[in-house]
C-alpha cells in the first residue's frame, strides 16, 4: 500500500521516465487514437494487395481502424488531426458574424480543454479545438442522442465505428455503425432538390456521378441543427458538401471533403483526406454474426448514463 | 532500488498507455484524472451495460472499516466489449452484484466517489470486461477516499 504523498513522488518520476518511454509506447498503441501534431502523409497508400479489384465498387465493411480486425497496418488511415478526437479538421476557414455567433453558442466535450495547458500550447489551431468544457456542462447534441448529421457520421467513423456500404444499380447505401444511421447516395442521374422546396434533414440529400473513377458526391438540404463535427462547428441549411470518393487499391477507400456555407464560412473549407480499411466479413463478427452493429443512442440509455457523467463533474 | 525503478517505468509507460488511448468514444475522459490510475478491490452494487458506455456502482472498505459508495464509467464502450468478446450476458455475469473485484479508476476532477474504470480483475488476477489490459495504477487499497485530485486541476468556468 501507498499513501498519498508517496504516490504522488511516484507520479513525478513517472512523468521524467515516460520521456524514454513514450516512443516505445506509442508505437505499441492500436490505431484507434488520434494524435494532434503526429503527420502522415495522406496520399500514401499501404495496400500491398496487388489482385484486380472494380474501382467503381465500393461494397464492403469499412473501418479506419483495420488493426482492429486482425487486418494489415493502416497508417494513412489515421488523420492528421488538429486537437485530440474526430473531425473534419484542416485549415478551418473564417466564421461570418451569423457564422461566429453559433460557433460561441455551441459547448462541445472534446478538443484540448478550454484555458488548460495543453489549449495554451496548441495556440495555433482554431479556437473551435482549444475550448472543451466537461461534457456535463456542454451542449453536445450527441449526448441528447440527436442525430449526428452527414459529416459527423463521416468523420466520426474513424473512432472504432465501422461503416458499411452496399451498391446496387442506381445508389450506394451508406451505413454508420455508431448511432446505426444511414444516407443513400443517388447516382441515377437525378439533380439535387431545388433548395428552396427540399424538407431539410440530418443527412441531407445526395446525388453521386462518376468523373473518372472518382464518385463525386454533392449534398444539400442539411438540418442546421448538427453540428459538423465532435468540436462544435456550425452549419447552416444552405450548406453543400462535396464528396470525392475514391476505391484506389483493393483494401483502401477514401474521401475528399469539402463544405461551401457562405452563410457560416468566409470560404470553402476542405476537410483532411478520410482513409478506411476493408474489412472481410468474417473479420468483422460478433458472435458469429458478421457486419456491422446496431450501435444506437438510446434516449434512456443515454440519461442514465449522463447522470453518471455529471456526478463526476460535481454538476448538482 | 531497482524494484522502485522498474515499478516506476512501468507505472510510466502504463499511464502513457492509457492516457493515450483514452480519447475514446464518447469523449467523458476529460472529466477523469485519467493520468493517475489507482487501484482498489470493491464490490459490485450495480452494473449496466448500456451505451454510450456502461456503468457501474460499487462499494469499498477503508481501512478504519468504513465502506465507501462509489459510482463510475467505464471505458470501454459496449460496441467494442463485445468484439471482445465480453457480450451483455457474460459481462453481466462477471459483474453480477456482490462480485468482488479489482478496479483500475481515475477519480472525477470534480473530486467525491466517483470514477472512470479502465481495466478490472476478478479474484484469479484475469482482465474482465474490458479491451485494454495495460492499464497501472497506484494501490490504494483500504485508503480513505482513494486517490482524489489535487484541486490543481482547471476546471471549466
Amino acid at each position: 500500500m501507498m499513501n498519498p504523498k508517496i504516490a504522488r513522488c511516484s507520479w513525478n518520476a513517472a512523468k521524467a521516465l515516460a520521456l524514454v518511454a513514450v516512443p516505445a509506447a506509442l508505437l505499441l498503441l492500436p490505431a484507434r487514437a488520434q494524435n494532434p501534431g503526429r503527420k502522415v502523409d495522406l496520399n500514401s497508400n499501404s495496400d500491398t494487395d496487388k489482385r484486380p479489384f472494380d474501382k467503381h465498387d465500393f461494397s464492403g465493411l469499412w473501418s479506419r481502424n483495420p488493426g482492429q480486425y486482425g487486418q494489415p497496418a493502416c497508417p494513412e488511415c489515421r488523420d492528421n488531426a488538429n486537437a485530440p478526437g474526430y473531425g473534419f479538421f484542416g485549415e478551418v476557414p473564417g466564421r461570418t458574424a451569423a457564422g461566429e455567433k453559433r460557433f460561441q453558442l455551441n459547448k462541445p466535450g472534446r478538443g484540448y480543454e478550454l484555458n488548460s495547458k495543453d489549449a495554451k500550447a496548441h495556440a495555433e489551431v482554431d479556437e473551435g479545438y482549444r475550448r472543451a468544457v466537461l461534457p456535463a456542462f456542454g451542449n453536445d447534441p450527441e449526448a441528447r442522442c440527436e442525430p449526428l448529421g452527414l459529416a459527423r457520421l463521416i468523420t466520426f467513423s474513424g473512432g472504432g465505428a465501422a461503416m458499411a456500404m452496399t451498391q446496387v444499380k442506381d445508389h450506394i447505401i451508406q451505413q454508420f455503425e455508431w448511432t446505426w444511421d444511414n444516407r443513400d447516395i443517388w447516382t441515377d442521374g437525378r439533380p439535387i432538390p431545388n433548395i428552396d422546396d427540399y424538407l431539410p434533414r440530418y443527412n441531407g440529400y445526395s446525388t453521386g456521378k462518376w468523373e473518372g473513377d472518382t464518385l463525386v458526391v454533392t449534398s444539400a438540404g442539411f438540418d442546421d441543427r448538427q453540428w459538423l463535427d465532435q468540436f462544435g462547428y456550425p452549419m447552416s441549411e444552405k450548406a453543400v458538401l462535396e464528396e470525392r470518393w475514391q476505391h484506389p487499391s483493393p483494401n483502401r477507400l477514401l474521401v475528399d471533403l469539402t463544405l461551401t456555407d457562405p452563410t457560416t464560412y468566409t470560404r470553402p473549407w476542405k476537410a483532411t483526406r478520410k482513409v478506411w480499411g476493408l474489412i472481410p466479413k468474417d473479420k468483422m463478427a460478433a458472435g458469429g454474426w458478421s457486419g456491422i452493429l446496431e450501435d444506437r443512442c438510446i434516449p434512456s440509455d443515454e440519461s442514465l448514463f449522463n447522470k453518471f457523467r455529471d456526478h463526476a463533474a460535481g454538476k448538482k | 532500488m531497482r524494484n522502485t525503478i522498474t515499478r516506476t517505468l512501468a507505472l510510466g509507460a502504463g499511464l502513457l498507455l492509457a492516457s493515450a488511448s483514452g480519447w475514446a468514444h464518447h469523449g467523458s475522459a476529460i472529466s477523469y484524472d485519467t493520468a493517475h490510475l489507482w487501484t482498489t478491490w470493491g464490490t459490485v452494487t450495480e452494473f449496466n451495460y448500456l451505451n454510450p458506455h456502461p456503468s457501474m456502482t460499487w462499494e469499498r472498505t477503508t481501512k478504519d472499516g468504513k465502506v465507501e459508495h462509489w459510482v463510475s464509467e467505464l471505458l470501454t464502450n459496449p460496441s467494442m466489449l463485445v468484439r471482445a468478446g465480453w457480450t451483455k450476458s457474460r459481462s453481466n455475469e462477471a459483474l453480477k452484484p456482490g462480485t468482488r473485484v479489482k478496479l483500475y479508476v481515475g477519480t472525477s476532477r470534480a473530486g467525491g466517489f466517483s470514477g472512470i474504470i479502465m481495466k478490472i480483475e476478478n479474484e484469479k488476477g484475469e482482465s474482465i470486461v474490458g479491451e485494454r489490459t495495460n492499464a497501472v495504477g497506484v494501490d490504494m487499497d483500504g485508503v480513505p477516499g482513494g486517490l482524489q485530485p489535487t484541486g490543481n486541476e482547471e476546471l471549466p468556468k
